[in-house]
């Protein structure tokens, strides 16, 4: 029997902001153990959680951007379960109210996958197991995060990657979340089951907990549905389970099933009152709201005619397509500043990373005026990108590398003086143009270019030598 | 003479006595008398001189606020750097906060010198303050029956003249009934107009900080001086300030209402009847009510409360602060001997009903029908409230109780917070004042409860019963004498 | 209403409380007492419990939620000051006999 997969994930997402959700400690990343710690996010007794205004403002923005409805009398509530990692016992969540409900994510097929709700908790600390001691620390306890739950519509591994992709993308867009799978600031639990192809009907399903990469989201689907399917294929039921998946193996395994399942004992938070968002504020983020990655695609390939290659090399990194904007907005072509950026400036960048944080060592003002000049013809594309070279090497400015003589190129009266020396020197090149070898004549080029020190328009030389020849 | 807040006040602002002075009188009592009647568990004697120092100085300036150079006590669950905060329970033994509550924070600021940290119940689970790890404290009136809880050593200390006012904590009753059973005043504000922060929680949406002192007045300018919003707890509100007391009560319609009175004794009527014809010789005027949402306030309280509870002490796992078990086969079993060796009886019992009654089989039957519940009560108050101006009532159904006695008598100990838990359910006001005292002599207390942030009229009215003679209040001999 | 021993030690598991056998036996009885007394409210209510309301009732505008400015944290000394610790860590030794 042919199985179908149905899945759902439910991703934490750390929020960018500047202070945890509870208390005013930074969120920065690391740290020495507990430097980043105050009474309210070691769980203190007395004292209270404080909630920070743009945990809810990000939250919001979120949601409107998966196109949710906002609730905008909301409040959160206590998960209670006792961990070390979790200083006051419970988690402060949110359970039957939570601030964004009823969105989707489109994927690139036109298939909905529908969010079924997004609500702002805090993050719990971290243990280190050494030496027979269990350490803890509080630092990334109290940091923000929004979880983002989505219904069972992803039928295959393929599609999760995609929404997982769309999601972190969209967070970035939105500068809510840097999404940083390794650092852990983006991690997906993902739920699967198997039924009938067909049927319609949910299937027993496991819940692979904490997976913090894509490939890993893949691969942990892909080893669950062979394992789920085999199970079902030989008449036996599948058990419902949290698993872990063991990146070394490549297998899922168990870590608690049914019978030892929690209980929450979820109730409203007494220590926080009911939180009442104003229509206008909702209104104000929605008009906020930055062009989404699908439109920003779509625009790139169709108003600004780039290939779909190169727009989606773009539109992958926020400060790649800020700059990219920037640039053509100050008068820069879209074709000329798209390739100069995926070429030349991408050949510096080895990893996503430093792709994502795209500094540069001159600004889009500079990289435009470059553009520009290549874009009347001033300079060819050689100079040009010799230039950008220097300029991502040393930086500064335009005018540092090419000067108003360079700018000037070379008259068409010496063009053609210059192309009559070429012909001459070139004996051997032009009979072999003439007896049909059109590649022949690149020797010819070369002489111009070396002449001219590249400042030479070529095709207004192979017009000449054409003419001449 | 009655060392009265605004009398003392007064001496320290004319140099009659300076604060250094006036703190070691305070110093001398509690460690002469104080072994009897344990109310004290920590004593900062040291720390108290030394901020009696700063006051005589910041007096001398021409600085002073009301209550700066005044020594006080504070309930062993409101937290203060650097000095022990237990509870009064095993579990917390040997903390030390590194932080203080917003409401002593307030009185350090003005230099008024902490004596120190009063007994109480542990985590404030209690009506005697008999489940302290420190043993009971004893009613100074009686030193055979207990003090009330769970503030029994705030207002222990207060009516054996061992502090001139202290704080305290009001869940279900915890500031009005000890007052009334040592016959001092006790007031426990609006919900929210005091901070908790730093208060160690026990029911959160019910807890709140109060003063107990020898005299309405004073327990106003206690309040004025710890109130007010804070940033750090997000449940605190304004509260006008409460101007000077009148006891100017005309025309004020003064509501009665029956429920508070079912199963009364004869003696404890008798006072609280007593009590409400002194306002009617003050000018204001009694009208009967009904509210039978009332009975059901104490199921509702237990409920509310110790599912709050189960939840927030949960943090005392022995990995942070405070007790930790020896011998134990993993971090999980280390918690779970901890809490077990840890946490007393009453405390454990309370966490496993709060626990019931959040749990998935039973949450519908107990919490949610308990929160509708509490919005009923609610609503009754509002209509009561539109229809009079303050309520009145018992404090407490009974008089002190012989130590031990509750032991085995759990169920009656529960029921003797039946007039004071509705008030913390709707967040209230309410100050309890003494009114007279029964056969065996043990003081009897009158319930003043007003509408939320009218904290002034509540104490307005209460104030109206001492200058009419119905409340006095007088600590016993062997405290401090000016 | 009574409850069962086996009930007793779930809860205990729950609230992180060790009731074995004989203790849980011995607390049944003062349990009963409080859940009994907790049972009152079932004679005094009736109907819909499906919405929970919000305990305390108190409600904040979204412009009164705390401004995102960091403050600084507290010197590690003090956080981990009421326990030995190792490293800036809270340290719990996994098995001790």
């Amino acid at each position: 029997m042919k199985y179908e997969l149905v899945s759902g994930l439910e991703t934490h997402v750390e929020l960018a902001t500047a202070t945890k959700i509870f208390c005013s400690c930074t969120t920065a990343f690391g740290g020495a153990p507990n430097t980043h710690c105050c009474p309210v996010c070691t769980g203190q007794p007395g004292a209270l959680p404080v909630l920070n205004k743009r945990v809810v403002e990000f939250a919001i923005r979120a949601g409107l951007a998966l196109h949710c409805k906002i609730n905008t009398v909301t409040h959160l509530d206590r998960k209670n379960y006792c961990y070390p990692d979790l200083p006051k016992a419970y988690q402060i969540s949110q359970f039957d109210k939570p601030l964004c409900e009823h969105g989707y994510v489109e994927l690139e097929s036109g298939k909905k996958i529908g969010i079924t709700r997004i609500h702002i908790e805090e993050d719990a600390g971290k243990l280190v197991h050494d030496r027979g001691f269990t350490f803890v620390d509080y630092n990334r306890g109290g940091v923000p995060l929004i979880e983002i739950v989505s219904e069972p519509d992803i039928s295959s591994p393929e599609e999760a990657r995609e929404y997982v992709e769309k999601l972190q993308l969209i967070m970035r867009y939105l500068a809510v979340s840097d999404c940083k799978m390794q650092e852990g600031s983006m991690r997906c639990d993902v739920n699967i089951s198997l039924r009938p192809e067909g049927a319609d009907y949910l299937g027993a399903r496991t819940e692979i907990k904490n997976m913090n990469s894509m490939s890993f989201i893949e691969k942990a689907m892909e080893y669950e549905y062979s394992r789920q399917a085999e199970i079902l294929s030989s008449g036996g039921k599948v058990e419902q389970a949290t698993m872990r998946y063991d990146e070394h193996t490549g297998e899922t395994y168990v870590m608690r099933t049914k019978e030892d399942a929690q209980d929450y004992r979820y109730f409203p938070e007494p220590d926080l009152p009911t939180i009442i968002i104003p229509e206008e504020e909702v209104q104000k983020a929605q008009a906020s709201l930055p062009e989404l990655p699908l439109e920003k695609l779509k625009r790139y390939r169709d108003m600004l005619q780039l290939s779909d290659h190169t727009a989606r090399q773009l539109y992958k990194y926020k400060a790649v397509c800020d700059f990219f904007e920037s640039c053509i907005n100050s008068g820069a072509s879209a074709r000329n500043s798209a390739n100069l950026i995926t070429g030349a400036i991408y050949s510096r960048f080895a990893t996503e990373e430093q792709k994502e944080k795209f500094s540069l060592p001159f600004d889009a003002a500079q990289f435009a005026e470059l553009v520009k000049l290549l874009d009347s013809g001033k300079i060819n594309p050689t100079l040009a990108q010799m230039t950008l070279s220097k300029m991502l090497t040393n930086g500064g400015k335009v005018s540092d590398y090419i000067s108003t003589e360079d700018v000037k190129g070379v008259d068409e009266g010496e063009l053609e003086k210059l192309c009559r020396e070429a012909i001459a020197a070139n004996p051997q090149a032009v009979a072999d143009f003439k007896a049909g070898k059109e590649k022949a004549i690149s020797a010819l080029y070369g002489y111009i270019k070396r002449a001219t020190q590249g400042k030479a328009d070529i095709r207004a030389a192979d017009a000449i030598i054409k003419r001449l020849l | 003479m009655t060392a009265t807040l605004k009398q003392l006040s007064r001496l320290l602002r004319d140099k009659e006595i300076s604060s250094v002075q006036l703190t070691r009188k305070y110093i001398e009592v509690i460690e002469n008398r104080d072994p009897q009647i344990n109310s004290y568990v920590t004593r900062c004697f040291d720390e108290a001189l030394l901020a009696a120092e700063r006051a005589d100085k910041m007096i001398a300036r021409g600085e002073a606020a009301p209550l700066t150079g005044i020594p006080f006590a504070l309930k062993d669950n409101i937290c203060t750097d650097g000095i022990e905060t237990t509870c009064c329970s095993k579990i917390l033994s040997g903390f030390k906060p590194y932080y203080d509550a917003t409401a002593y924070k307030k009185l350090k600021d003005i230099c008024a010198p902490l004596l120190g940290k009063t007994n109480m119940d542990e985590f404030a689970m209690g009506s005697t303050s008999e489940t302290s790890c420190f043993g009971a404290p004893k009613n100074p009136r009686d030193l055979n029956r207990v003090t009330g809880g769970s503030s029994g050593g705030s207002a222990a200390a207060v009516a054996a003249g061992l502090a001139p006012f202290a704080l305290g904590s009001d869940t279900g009753g915890s500031v009005r009934q000890p007052a009334a059973f040592c016959g001092v005043v006790g007031f426990k504000p609006t919900y929210g107009a005091v901070s908790r922060y730093g208060l160690i929680a026990y029911g959160s949406s019910l807890d709140q900080i109060g003063a107990i002192a020898l005299s309405v007045e004073d327990a106003a300018i206690v309040f004025n001086a710890v109130k007010g919003e804070d940033e750090r707890d997000m449940t605190s509100r304004k509260c006008p300030d409460i101007g000077e007391l009148t006891g100017d009560i005309k025309g004020m319609k003064v509501g009665v209402v029956s429920e508070f009175f079912e199963g009364l004794s004869p003696e404890i009527k008798g006072a609280v009847e007593r009590a409400l014809k002194g306002l009617e010789s003050c000018g204001a005027t009694i009208c009967e009510y009904s509210a039978p949402s009332l009975k059901s306030a104490l199921p509702v309280y237990y409920i509310i409360a110790c599912a709050e509870a189960s939840s927030n002490l949960g943090r005392y796992d022995g990995i942070r602060y405070g007790f930790r078990a020896q011998n134990y086969s993993s971090v999980d079993d280390m918690i779970i001997k901890t809490r077990t060796q840890g946490f007393g009886k009453e405390v454990q019992k309370r966490i496993m009903l709060g626990t019931y009654v959040l749990s998935g089989g039973y949450l519908d039957a107990y919490y949610k029908k308990a929160c509708l519940l509490r919005e009923s009560i609610k609503e009754d108050f509002n209509e009561l409230f539109e229809r009079c101006d303050i309520l009145v009532a018992p404090t407490a159904p009974n008089t002190a109780f012989p130590l031990g006695y509750t032991q085995n008598n759990a169920v009656e100990m529960y029921l003797s917070d039946m007039c004071t838990v509705p008030v913390n359910i709707a967040g209230l006001p309410a100050v309890s004042l003494p009114c007279g005292s029964d056969k065996s002599g043990l003081p009897i207390g009158v319930q003043i409860i007003g509408s939320p942030f009218n904290d002034s009229t509540t104490l307005n009215a209460a104030h109206a019963l001492e200058l009419c003679g119905v409340s006095k209040c007088k600590p016993e001999k062997g405290g401090v004498e000016l | 209403m009574s409850i069962s021993v086996d009930e007793i030690k779930w809860l205990a598991k729950l609230s992180k409380l060790d009731f074995d056998d004989e203790r849980a036996a011995a607390f049944s009885g003062d349990f009963d007492e409080i859940v009994e007394f907790a049972d009152r409210i079932n004679s005094q209510i009736a109907g819909d419990t499906t919405k929970i309301r919000e305990v305390g009732g108190s409600e904040i505008a979204f412009a009164d939620l705390r401004k995102d400015e960091v403050k600084e944290s507290l010197p590690v000394e003090k956080v981990t000051s009421n326990v030995v610790s190792e490293g800036g860590y809270f340290t719990v030794r996994r098995v001790v006999k």
